[in-house]
C-alpha cells in the first residue's frame, strides 16, 4: 500500500517549529528518546523500544562447514526484515532503498568492527564451525530504524548462549542444553549507531529523528561508535554537504549517547541475568507495563525537582487561602435548627448562638492576639485533632427514648461543647492569619 | 518549567453493560466458528476450512438470507455511491486529482467532475487542463461525494455542488471509518459555535462557522481571515471531545459531539485528553444518549 503523504501544512510546521528550537515531542535537539530492551524466553530473542520505534531481535547457531578461504573462523550471517506491520509503506519481499541501506549499515557495524570474536566459533578448523544468524525484524516504524536495529542487534547477540561443544580427537560433542550450560558468544565491544537528521542545509541537527521528522530532512548522518570512543562506521545520505566541525561536533555527541545507552544494555542484561538465576519469571509477558493511570504497574518517570522550593513557595504566595475545612460540617441556614438524627439538638443554641456571636466579634481581636501568641509553639496536629474530635452529643429530646448512664454530665457537655466551638473559630481565625504570616516568608 | 501535576491511580468499577438494544450483533473475532451450516454462501471476512465457516477478520457478522459476511471493526474506507468524503490531494495528473481518502486506493477527481468557477457549464479545454494546478494543488484538503466505485474499488468523486469543494481553515480528525454514523446529512452547524464535516472515509473536519451563508464562489478562494481566539477554543475543545468518543468507541454523530462537547464544559480542554477524564465525559454522553432514546 502507498505510504500516506505528508501535508504542507504538516511540513510547514514541523520546519517551523525546528527553527524555533522546538520539537513535537518536547524534546531538545540532543535528547534521545527513551531506551527500553525486553528479553523473550529464548536465550537471543530481545525486543528494543526506542520511543515508538520497536525492533525485534533474534540469533540462532547452527554447525556448518566452513567458508573455504577462512577456514578457522565462523560465519555470521545478518538479516534486517520490514515488515509490513511497521508501516503501510512496507511491503513484503519487496527489496526497497530503505531495507538495502539498513542491511549494509548493519552488516557494517557488526560484521566490519569485528565485535565479535569469529575465531572462537570455530570447533573443528575446516570442517565444523558454528554460523551465528542474527534477524533484524522491524515491529514499528517511527523514525530511527537504525540505532534501534543497532541495539537489537548487539543486545540479542551479548544475550545468546550458544550451545557447548567439545572435542576429543576426531569426536564433536554438541551438549544440550540440560547436559551443559550453553556458552555466551566472546563479543569484544558494543557498537552502536547514533543518528543524526539534518535540516535546511545543515543549520538545524537533530539527534534521534521521528518518523514525522525524518520525511522533512535534508540530509542524514549515521555513526556508529562503542563505548571506548572508537568510530567503528560512519555514513551520510541525503546528498547535503556536511562541514567539518558538523561532523566532529556530532561524533563527540555520539560519545555521550553511547555510553548512556550502553549502560542502559548492561543494566538490562544484567537485571535478566538475576531473574533467570533466581528462577524467577521472565519474558516479554513480564515486561509489558499498562499503560493506563489506573494501573498500579507503571514506569517511573524522572522529576525534575531542582527549583521546587522556590517554584513552591511562589504557588503558595500567589494562592488564595484554603477555605476552612470542617471534619464534619453542618450547616444550619439562618433560622433553623436542628432536632434528632443522631446529633447534638441544637434548638437552644439558636438564641444562644446568635448571642455568641455578637460577643465574639467585640472580643475577637483581643484575644486572638493573645491567644496567637500562646499557640505559637502548638503544632498544628494538635489543632486538627481537637477540630476532629468534637464529640456527637445523642440527643436529649423528650421524643426519643434515651437511657442516660450519667445524666448530670449530658448538660456540661453540651455547654463545653460550646464554649469548644466559640474556641475552634476562634483557633481557626488564628490560623489563617498564622498561614498568612508563612507565606508572606 | 510548570509545576507538577500529580494524577492519582483508582481501582476502575466494572461498568454495568448498557440497556441491550434490540437486535444485538454477534461479534466475532479471526479464527472463530461463524456457523458449521454448509447451507451459507460465503461473503467478504469468512473463509471455509473443513467444512465450517470460519471469520477472517474482527468485527460483526452479517446475514443476508443465504449471504454470511463479517463487517471489520477496523478497517480501510470501502466506499459507496453517495457518501461523503473529505480527502487531500496527492497527485496533479492530466484531466484528473488523485486524492487520498484512507481506502486501499487513491480516489479520482476528474475534472470534468469538479465545478468552474463561476458556475459556468462548458466542455473543459486545454486551458483548464493547464489551469488544474490553480484550483487544487497537492496537500489541499476538499470536501467531495463519491460518484461511483470502479470495479478494483477505487472510489471517483465529484464535487458538483456548492458545498463541496476546497477547505479552508480549520482542523482535521483521522478516525477509523466504522466510527461515523450514516446519517442524513454530514455537514453540521453545531450550536457551540462551529461547524463540523463528518466525512464517510473517518476524515473529520471541523472549521469555524462561515458568517455568510451564500458563497456563489463554490469554495475555491480559501479564506484566510485570522480566527478570533474563541472560535479556536470552541474548535480545539471539539476536536479533543472526538478523539474521546472514539477512544471510548462510541459512535460519533452530531448529537454524540454536542452532548460530549457540553459534558466537557466543566474542564480545561487540555484536561480533555486525560483518561479518566474522557471516561468521565463519555459516560455522561453514553447516559444521556440512552435517555434521549428512551
Amino acid at each position: 500500500m502507498k505510504a500516506t503523504p505528508l501535508s504542507n501544512c504538516e511540513r510547514r510546521f514541523l520546519l517551523r517549529a525546528l527553527q524555533e528550537g522546538k520539537r513535537l515531542d518536547g524534546r531538545q535537539c540532543y535528547d534521545y528518546r527513551n531506551v527500553r530492551v525486553s528479553f523473550g524466553p529464548d536465550y537471543g530473542c530481545c525486543v528494543v523500544e526506542l520511543g515508538k520505534t520497536r525492533v525485534l531481535g533474534q540469533v540462532s547457531c547452527e554447525l556448518v562447514p566452513p567458508r573455504p578461504n577462512r577456514p578457522t573462523e565462523g560465519i555470521l550471517f545478518f538479516n534486517v526484515e520490514l515488515s509490513p506491520m511497521a508501516a503501510p509503506g512496507f511491503e513484503p519481499g519487496r527489496q526497497s532503498e530503505l531495507l538495502v541501506e539498513l542491511n549494509s549499515l548493519i552488516e557494517r557495524c557488526l560484521r566490519n568492527s569485528e565485535c565479535i570474536d569469529t575465531e572462537s566459533l570455530c570447533v573443528v578448523a575446516g570442517e565444523k564451525v558454528w554460523q551465528i544468524r542474527l534477524d533484524l525484524h522491524v515491529l514499528n516504524h517511527d523514525g530511527n530504524m537504525i540505532d534501534a536495529a543497532s541495539i537489537a542487534g548487539i543486545v540479542a547477540l551479548c544475550h545468546f548462549r550458544r550451545p557447548d561443544v567439545s572435542v576429543q580427537g576426531e569426536e564433536v560433542t554438541v551438549y544440550t542444553p540440560e547436559e551443559r550450560d550453553p556458552v555466551p558468544l566472546s563479543i569484544h565491544h558494543m557498537p552502536i549507531c547514533v543518528s543524526f537528521a539534518f535540516f535546511q542545509q545543515g543549520t538545524y541537527l537533530l539527534v534521534d529523528p521521528t518518523e514525522r521528522e525524518e520525511r522533512v530532512m535534508d540530509g542524514f548522518l549515521v555513526i556508529a561508535m562503542n563505548k571506548h570512543r572508537e568510530i567503528c562506521t560512519i555514513q551520510s545520505s541525503g546528498g547535503i554537504m556536511l562541514v567539518k566541525e558538523q561532523v566532529l561536533r556530532c561524533s563527540k555527541i555520539t560519545a555521550v549517547k553511547v555510553t548512556e545507552i550502553t549502560e542502559v544494555i548492561q543494566k538490562a542484561l544484567e537485571n535478566d541475568q538475576k531473574v533467570r538465576k533466581e528462577g524467577g519469571k521472565f519474558g516479554f509477558a513480564e515486561s509489558i507495563p499498562n499503560q493506563k493511570i489506573t494501573s498500579f504497574k507503571m514506569g517511573s518517570t524522572a522529576v525534575d525537582t531542582n527549583n521546587v522550593e522556590e517554584q513552591a513557595e511562589e504557588i503558595i504566595t500567589k494562592a488564595e487561602p484554603p477555605s476552612e475545612v470542617v471534619a464534619k460540617p453542618i450547616l444550619h441556614t439562618p433560622g433553623t435548627a436542628q432536632i434528632g438524627e443522631g446529633i447534638e439538638n441544637s434548638w437552644g443554641d439558636l438564641e444562644e448562638s446568635e448571642r455568641e456571636e455578637a460577643v465574639e466579634e467585640e472580643s475577637e481581636s483581643e484575644v486572638t492576639a493573645f491567644e496567637c501568641q500562646k499557640r505559637e509553639s502548638e503544632d498544628t496536629s494538635t489543632m486538627k485533632e481537637t477540630k476532629e474530635d468534637e464529640p456527637i452529643v445523642l440527643s436529649d429530646s423528650e421524643e426519643e427514648e434515651v437511657v442516660i448512664l450519667e445524666p448530670q454530665e449530658l448538660p456540661k457537655k453540651t455547654r463545653t461543647q460550646t464554649n469548644s466551638k466559640q474556641e475552634n473559630t476562634s483557633k481557626k481565625a488564628c490560623n489563617r492569619k498564622r498561614r498568612k504570616k508563612r507565606a508572606a516568608h | 518549567m510548570a509545576a507538577i501535576s500529580m494524577r492519582l491511580p483508582v481501582a476502575r468499577k466494572a461498568v454495568a453493560p448498557s440497556a441491550s438494544r434490540g437486535g444485538e450483533k454477534r461479534l466475532v473475532a479471526p479464527g472463530d466458528t461463524i456457523t458449521t451450516d454448509t447451507g451459507y454462501m460465503r461473503g467478504h471476512g469468512t473463509y471455509v476450512e473443513e467444512e465450517k465457516l470460519i471469520a477472517s477478520v474482527a468485527g460483526a457478522v452479517e446475514r443476508v438470507n443465504k449471504l454470511v459476511c463479517v463487517s471489520a471493526l477496523k478497517s480501510r474506507y470501502n466506499g459507496e455511491v453517495g457518501d461523503i468524503v473529505v480527502g487531500r490531494i496527492t497527485e496533479v495528473q492530466q484531466k484528473r486529482w488523485k486524492v487520498e481518502t484512507n481506502s486501499r486506493l487513491d480516489s479520482v477527481l476528474l475534472l470534468s467532475s469538479m465545478n468552474l468557477p463561476g458556475g459556468e457549464l462548458r466542455r473543459r479545454s486545454a486551458e483548464d487542463e493547464l489551469a488544474m494546478r490553480d484550483y487544487l494543488q497537492e496537500g489541499d484538503l476538499i470536501s467531495a461525494e463519491v460518484q461511483s466505485v470502479f470495479s478494483d474499488g477505487a472510489i471517483s468523486l465529484h464535487t458538483r455542488s456548492l458545498k463541496y469543494g476546497k477547505l479552508g481553515q480549520g482542523v482535521l480528525v483521522q478516525v477509523s471509518p466504522s466510527f461515523v454514523k450514516r446519517q442524513k446529512t454530514h455537514f453540521h452547524d453545531l450550536p457551540c459555535g462551529a461547524s463540523v464535516i463528518l466525512g464517510n472515509n473517518g476524515f473529520i473536519w471541523i472549521y469555524p462557522t462561515p458568517e455568510q451563508k451564500d458563497e456563489e464562489t463554490g469554495s475555491f478562494t480559501t479564506n484566510l481571515e485570522p480566527v478570533p481566539l474563541s472560535d479556536r477554543e470552541v474548535i480545539s475543545r471539539l476536536r479533543n471531545c472526538i478523539v474521546a468518543l472514539v477512544t471510548q468507541k462510541l459512535m460519533l454523530f452530531d448529537t454524540s459531539i454536542l452532548y460530549c462537547y457540553e459534558a466537557s464544559l466543566p474542564h480545561q480542554i487540555k484536561d480533555i485528553l486525560k483518561p479518566e477524564v474522557m471516561e468521565e465525559i463519555v459516560m455522561e454522553t453514553r447516559q444521556r444518549l440512552l435517555d434521549l432514546e428512551a
